[in-house]
Order: C-alpha cells, then sequence, then structure tokens
C-alpha cells in the first residue's frame, strides 16, 4: 500500500468506518509510515474541530413557534378551518346575523356550564404537574421497587385500573417514583421515570375522546389503528392516546418526535 | 422539538443562509407530518427527517437555479456566530473556539457542495456511511471517497487554525 491509497482508508478509519483486511493493511502501513500517521492525527483532529463547530449553531430563537404556529405544518386543522366555512357557514351572507344568533342560543349556556365545570382540561394540568416537578415543586415518594409503585397506585383507584407502566431502561429511565392527583373528581395516576435519559411522567386515567386536549395534533398509527394526539407547552412535550376506557399521557421534555415513537411504539391496541 | 437544531445545522451548511435554513426547516417538518404514515417506526427517525430535508433543498435550489457559487463569501454566517457570542459569553477560550467555528463555516462554504453535504452529515450530524448513504441516494464508497476529498480541500483551508504538528518526515 502506498500513501495515496491509504489516504481514503485513514478517512474510514478515522470515522470508525474501517474493517477487515482493509483496516489491516492500513494498520501496517501506518506502523511504517509517519507520513500517514501524522495524516491520520491531522484528520481526527480537523472531525473533532468540525463537531464542536457543528454543536455550536443552534436553531433560532422563535423557530419552533414559527414551526408550531404554522398552518402549513398542520394540514388536519387546515382542513377542518374550511369545511367549517364551507359546509356550516351559510353563503349567502345576509343569512349570517341570523344563524349567528342561533348558534349563540343553542351554544352559549351550555358552553358556560362546561367551562365552569370541567375548568382546565387534564392534559394541560398533566404539563404542569410535571412543570413543577422540575422545578422542584412537586414533592414525591420515591421508592426503590417499581411493583411498589404499581401496587400503591392501583390500590389507590380500588384497583378499577393500573398505571400504565413500561420499560423503558433501553432509555436509560427507570421507574422512580409515583403519585395520585386528583383533578376535576377524577384520580390519576402519575408513573415518574428518571435516569440518564432524562425525566418522563406517565399519566393513567379513566376517560375518554372528551379528554383529548383542544389544537392537538392527531397522528394516526395505520398498524396498530390507534390515534395519538401530540402536544406540548414551552419545552414540554406531551403525547396522549385511549386504550379502551384508559388514557395515557406520556409527558417529557424529550424531542415530540421520540416522544410519539414511544408512545406508538408501547401502547396496546384495545 | 424533532431534532430541531440537528435539522437548522444541516440546512444552514447547505443553504449558506440562515433565513434559508430556516424555511428549509418549516418546510421539512411540514412535509414529514404530511408523510408519517411512511416512517416506519422503529426506524432512524433523525435520517428520514434529514432525507427529506435534503431531498427539498435539492428540488428547492437546484431546480429553480437559486444555488449561489461555491466561492460565493457573504457575512451571513457572521451573524450567526454574532448572535452565539452574545447568548453565550464565556471566557477567552470560547473567543478562540468561535474564531475557530466560524473559519470552518467559511471553509465549508468554499468545498464544493457534495463534499460540504458529507462533511456536514457524517461529521457534524453523526450519521454513519451507510446512513448518509441513504440519505443522499449513493454509494457507501462514495461517501467515503467524498469525505477523503472534503477533508483533505477543508485541511488546505484551515491548516492555519487546526494544531497540527509540523515536523513531517
Amino acid at each position: 500500500m502506498n500513501c495515496d491509497e491509504a489516504q481514503e482508508l485513514i478517512t474510514a478509519l478515522v470515522d470508525r468506518e474501517l474493517r477487515g483486511p482493509e483496516r489491516s493493511s492500513l494498520e501496517v502501513h501506518l506502523a511504517e509510515c509517519a507520513r500517514c500517521r501524522l495524516a491520520r492525527e491531522e484528520e481526527q483532529a480537523l472531525k473533532q474541530a468540525i463537531q464542536r463547530a457543528g454543536q455550536s449553531i443552534l436553531a433560532p430563537d422563535g423557530l419552533r413557534d414559527r414551526i408550531l404556529s404554522n398552518p402549513n405544518i398542520f394540514p388536519e386543522k387546515r382542513r377542518s378551518a374550511r369545511s367549517w366555512r364551507d359546509y356550516v357557514w351559510p353563503t349567502t351572507p345576509m343569512l349570517r346575523p341570523a344563524l349567528a344568533i342561533v348558534l349563540l342560543l343553542v351554544l352559549a349556556l351550555p358552553t358556560f356550564y362546561l367551562f365552569k365545570q370541567t375548568g382546565e382540561p387534564i392534559a394541560f394540568a398533566a404539563l404542569h404537574t410535571y412543570d413543577l416537578f422540575l422545578r422542584g415543586e412537586l414533592p414525591v415518594h420515591r421508592v426503590e421497587n417499581p411493583k411498589e409503585i404499581e401496587a400503591q397506585l392501583t390500590s389507590a383507584v380500588g384497583g378499577r385500573f393500573h398505571p400504565m407502566g413500561y420499560d423503558l431502561t433501553a432509555m436509560n429511565l427507570q421507574p422512580v417514583a409515583g403519585l395520585v392527583r386528583e383533578i376535576q373528581g377524577r384520580k390519576i395516576l402519575v408513573a415518574i421515570y428518571q435516569g440518564q435519559g432524562g425525566s418522563l411522567f406517565c399519566y393513567t386515567f379513566l376517560g375518554s375522546e372528551k379528554d383529548i386536549p383542544p389544537n392537538a395534533a392527531r397522528f394516526f398509527d395505520a398498524e396498530k389503528k390507534m390515534n395519538f394526539y401530540a402536544f406540548s407547552r414551552g419545552t414540554v412535550n406531551a403525547v396522549f392516546h385511549r386504550e379502551g376506557e384508559v388514557i395515557c399521557i406520556l409527558v417529557s421534555a424529550m424531542p415530540m418526535g421520540e416522544l410519539l415513537a414511544l408512545a406508538e411504539a408501547k401502547a396496546k391496541p384495545s | 422539538m424533532l431534532h430541531l437544531d440537528h435539522l437548522y445545522r444541516v440546512a444552514f451548511h447547505l443553504a449558506k443562509d440562515q433565513n434559508e435554513a430556516q424555511d428549509l426547516v418549516q418546510e421539512t417538518f411540514a412535509r414529514a407530518l404530511a408523510a408519517y404514515d411512511q416512517f416506519k417506526l422503529g426506524t432512524n427517525m433523525k435520517a428520514w427527517l434529514t432525507k427529506i430535508l435534503h431531498n427539498f433543498f435539492l428540488d428547492r435550489f437546484h431546480t429553480s437555479k437559486r444555488w449561489i457559487s461555491v466561492d460565493d463569501s457573504t457575512n451571513q454566517e457572521s451573524d450567526q456566530w454574532g448572535r452565539l457570542a452574545a447568548e453565550n459569553p464565556g471566557p477567552e477560550s470560547h473567543v478562540l473556539f468561535r474564531e475557530l467555528n466560524s473559519q470552518i463555516t467559511d471553509a465549508l462554504r468554499k468545498i464544493p457542495e457534495e463534499f460540504r453535504t458529507s462533511i456536514v452529515l457524517v461529521d457534524m450530524a453523526d450519521f454513519s456511511y451507510e446512513e448518509a448513504a441513504e440519505i443522499l441516494a449513493c454509494p457507501i464508497g462514495t461517501i467515503r471517497s467524498r469525505l477523503s476529498r472534503g477533508r483533505r480541500l477543508l485541511h488546505k483551508h484551515l491548516k492555519d487554525y487546526i494544531g497540527v504538528k509540523k515536523d513531517r518526515d
């Protein structure tokens, strides 16, 4: 092997992509050639400098918000807005005030009543709880044994349902604590996972599609034939899904795509 | 959010322009969500998103002939580093790193696109050769070759900045 032939192999060696006979030949050559050893060191230094330069570039402030508020990124919402205008709103302008009054009469009082009853959706309360935990303002009882968490939580709801427990060790997350919250008279079981992978809350409660937070983006898993709803507040992301009458909300600061993939991977069709 | 910094980083080096990079990222998310049912669970979402971004970049910049010369040099990257400096004040070593980072960005702008793209994917985005080849729809050997040639070109531009020994045999 000459130095010209070695150049490309040095690149692959630096990238840890060189194996087998090519690697053996290069190692023999490097043992004999100081020039190529220096070339390897130079390329390694260059690669590290490029990596550092890359890590320094971050998305500008505001790009995330622009994406979340971009109607082109949520076509379903856009379609549903159009369908209201296309199918409900009268095309004759003169009829619009009349329809507005009727809608007001039909909807105003019940809507007011419902809002008074329900307050903030449970899904948003879940985000708030996670936020409190991150700020250290949520006292939790930590236990060593994950089974103890499940037993305590199940007992808190008289065994009517169980907390959705996931094995997240592959993501460096272990169950560390559990707590029960009562929101709007409904008991919410919260399993808390922590580890090198950050922290993740898993909320379990009895509910229905009515608990889907408004403006959540819907994702349909064709394989499992299940809907997943993604929503976020600040840097906290959440994914909602339903297995029968049991609702699960995963909340974490991990990227939405990963959280969504996790929920989809773990969910069981009801 | 879903690999936002990573996508912006790749877009920034492809487009060489902050505004274009933001457009690329936004459109990438729009296309990804529209085609979400094509994403296979358990596969690499970061690579999938990057492929969408790269394809859109090719569509947008190459078909519309908006691509600028590889020797083109503007001050846009200075804004980026200036912003980072303002947000991350630090010791003097940070200033030195910033200078080097700025030089690397400048040097990347001066090398041909196919070399730059391979370097950005493998060195900055930490993709394997196989993943980079899948994203760029080319053989793995081509990635290796482009990286080797691209780094040699980069080294020529950066030899005054990267600490290397001078005592070649």
